[in-house]
């Protein structure tokens, strides 16, 4: 064997493999595939990017190519799509633009009928467009005022409350409140009772000396009817006192 | 290879035919053993018609040999350097032999 | 003073010195377009390099792809399985191991064997006024003695580490299934997936690159030997190290590119 051949060999065996690696991977990555444009168009062309993915069933069947503007003021969107995905595409296929509030914004075709005609390559179809984040804000919206509200309201009946603490703290424990009322009554209570005892105290002397004492039991009994009366006011107005707030004063007769 | 060489290259000649030319030359010359030999291992008669073939290789050339001498320093007699001039005088035009002065008489008559 | 001016004047000299080098790249590109410099001889010369650089180390050649290769491989791999990133086992192996390392190793096994041989050579022949008797017989030293040598580099080196990433790939599906218990075709589908074609033409035309420098440093270098043998050693050495010089810097660019 010459030393050219084995440089040609070398040369030429070497030279192949590189190019044949080169060509299957150009293949694999559809660099020769044909490739087709449709277009589809949308009233506003914010969103689309050049380069966006076209996906079909959550697989990449394409992507963006251009973004134009015709006459009308409608965005054109040319999506290209290579052969072997060219099945996807039908004439009754829809096109989304979705913008998902977490990832990269896609074109997502939908198909409804895989045996539907192919779609035709001049036919302009147009974009729907489903915002996440702006649909989230038109729902969120409403109920972010509510609660607004709903915390102003809180906020009102809390002031509210208050105010009422303070003045029943006032009707209750200020100085011409209830409860020092209260311990007056008591106090005149028991003064009263303290009465009671002497008077009781009388009685058993009466009742000691029976026949002397008539008068004196008549006396004694008319002491022990109003002693027994005033009480029964006091009582009774104690009762109003504690159920009614707006009456919390009274005078002991 | 390097008398091969200059044809090769000047008349961009295909090795093969080059080296045939140089290989005849070198048979003209009774040398056709050092064909493929290297320049250390030449003799100083060898090396001389080496030199003196790769200067003929050029195209209509005009040889000038300059103090003989200093190639072949154990020289006995000039009469090698025309004899192998004449063995391969169709080769080049004019050859031109510089020397000192005082070595002409060993030139004898030319 | 004294320091600064030898500072100064190292630096105008590396810069020159670079420069020199960038033109004469230049100049020996602009003939490597031309028709007339392919003449008989210089395709003789090619041909012998290429036989010299390629063909006879590559039994050898061979053999360290094999075993170094799959030896790198085998441990890249293990490494990614102990750190739990075996889905990025794909990307190590193209975008490092293909398109970095291997032209890498390349080059240095080629650098080590012929760019030292071409800078002796050239040193040699300028010493011997080789180099002299050629261009009085009026032939062209840049095309008889350097574009051979440039064009065999190139060449070479483009091959040879193409050579090295299939071994490198093919010793891939033998480590991927022992150690990751992977199919062919599971494997020939990640290394698919994972493959740039820009980033394996940027590998290709950065092992000519590094070809054309570490044949053209050598004999620029060679060339500048004077006539005293004890030159070569100098001019030698010196051109090693603008070889390895000039392969850093390569290799630096190239990473740069790739950030991009």
């Amino acid at each position: 064997m010459s030393r050219e051949f084995k440089v040609g060999l070398f040369i030429v065996c070497t030279t192949i493999a590189v190019l044949l690696a080169l060509l299957y991977l150009s293949s694999e990555k559809g660099f020769f595939a044909n490739v087709y444009t449709f277009t589809l168009s949308s009233k506003s062309g914010d969103g689309f990017t050049d380069g966006m993915p076209v996906v079909f069933s959550g697989f990449k069947i394409g992507q963006v190519s251009e973004l134009e503007l015709n006459e009308k003021g409608l965005v054109l969107i040319k999506i290209k799509i290579p052969q072997r995905h060219m099945k996807w595409i039908k004439a009754d296929s829809t096109f989304i633009l979705y913008r998902p509030l977490i990832g990269a914004a896609r074109i997502v075709v939908t198909t409804n009928n895989l045996d539907s005609a192919p779609m035709p390559p001049r036919k302009i179809a147009d974009v729907e467009i489903v915002n996440d984040i702006n649909d989230l804000i038109k729902i969120v919206q409403p109920l972010i005022e509510k609660i607004t509200q709903i915390a102003e309201n809180l906020e009102r009946i809390s002031k509210k409350v208050d105010k009422m603490a303070d003045k029943t703290d006032e009707q209750l424990y200020g100085k011409e409140g209830t409860l020092p009322q209260v311990n007056k009554i008591l106090k005149n209570i028991i003064n009263k009772l303290e009465k009671l005892d002497t008077t009781v105290d009388n009685i058993n002397k009466i009742s000691k000396d029976t026949s002397e004492g008539t008068k004196d039991f008549r006396m004694l009994r008319s002491d022990i009817d109003d002693a027994v009366n005033a009480m029964d006011k006091v009582v009774i107005k104690l009762d109003e006192l504690i159920s009614s707030k707006k009456n919390p004063e009274f005078e002991v007769p | 290879m390097n008398i091969a060489l200059i044809k090769q290259y000047h008349e961009n000649m295909p090795r093969h035919k080059a080296e045939q030319i140089v290989l005849y030359a070198l048979q003209r010359l009774g040398l056709l053993s050092i064909a493929y030999k290297r320049n250390p291992s030449l003799t100083n008669e060898e090396r001389f018609c080496v030199m003196l073939l790769r200067a003929v290789m050029v195209r209509d050339a005009i040889v000038i040999i300059d103090r003989p001498l200093n190639i072949i320093p154990n020289l006995k007699g000039y009469d090698f350097i025309f004899q192998t001039l004449k063995k391969i005088e169709d080769f080049f035009i004019t050859c031109h032999i510089y020397d000192y002065k005082w070595m002409a008489e060993k030139y004898g008559e030319i | 003073m004294s320091v600064l001016e030898n500072i100064g004047r190292l630096e105008i000299k590396m810069f020159k010195a670079f420069t020199d080098t960038i033109m004469f790249a230049f100049k020996v590109i602009f003939r490597m377009f031309q028709r007339r410099t392919y003449s008989s001889a210089m395709r003789m010369v090619l041909l012998n390099q290429i036989y010299f650089t390629s063909v006879q180390i590559l039994p050898l050649f061979f053999i360290v792809s094999i075993i170094l290769g799959s030896l790198l491989v085998g441990i890249v791999f293990q490494l990614l399985k102990q750190l739990g990133l075996t889905d990025f086992f794909g990307n190590v192996l193209m975008g490092l191991i293909v398109t970095e390392l291997s032209p890498f190793l390349t080059v240095l096994l080629i650098t080590l064997r012929s760019s030292a041989a071409i800078n002796t050579e050239m040193a040699v022949m300028k010493v011997n006024r080789e180099i002299k008797t050629l261009e009085i017989f009026r032939i062209d030293i840049i095309d008889y003695l350097i574009l051979p040598r440039i064009i065999n580099g190139v060449i070479s080196l483009v091959l040879l580490s193409s050579l090295f990433s299939i071994l490198l790939l093919t010793s891939g599906i033998l480590f991927s299934r022992l150690i990751f218990g992977m199919s062919i075709d599971v494997y020939s589908n990640i290394i698919l997936n994972s493959a740039n074609l820009s980033d394996i033409v940027i590998s290709l035309i950065k092992c000519a690159i590094f070809g054309f420098f570490i044949t053209l440093i050598p004999i620029r270098f060679g060339l500048k030997a004077s006539q005293e043998l004890t030159s070569i050693p100098i001019v030698v050495s010196g051109g090693m190290v603008g070889v390895f010089t000039a392969i850093i810097i390569i290799e630096v660019l190239s990473l740069i590119t790739k950030l991009f």
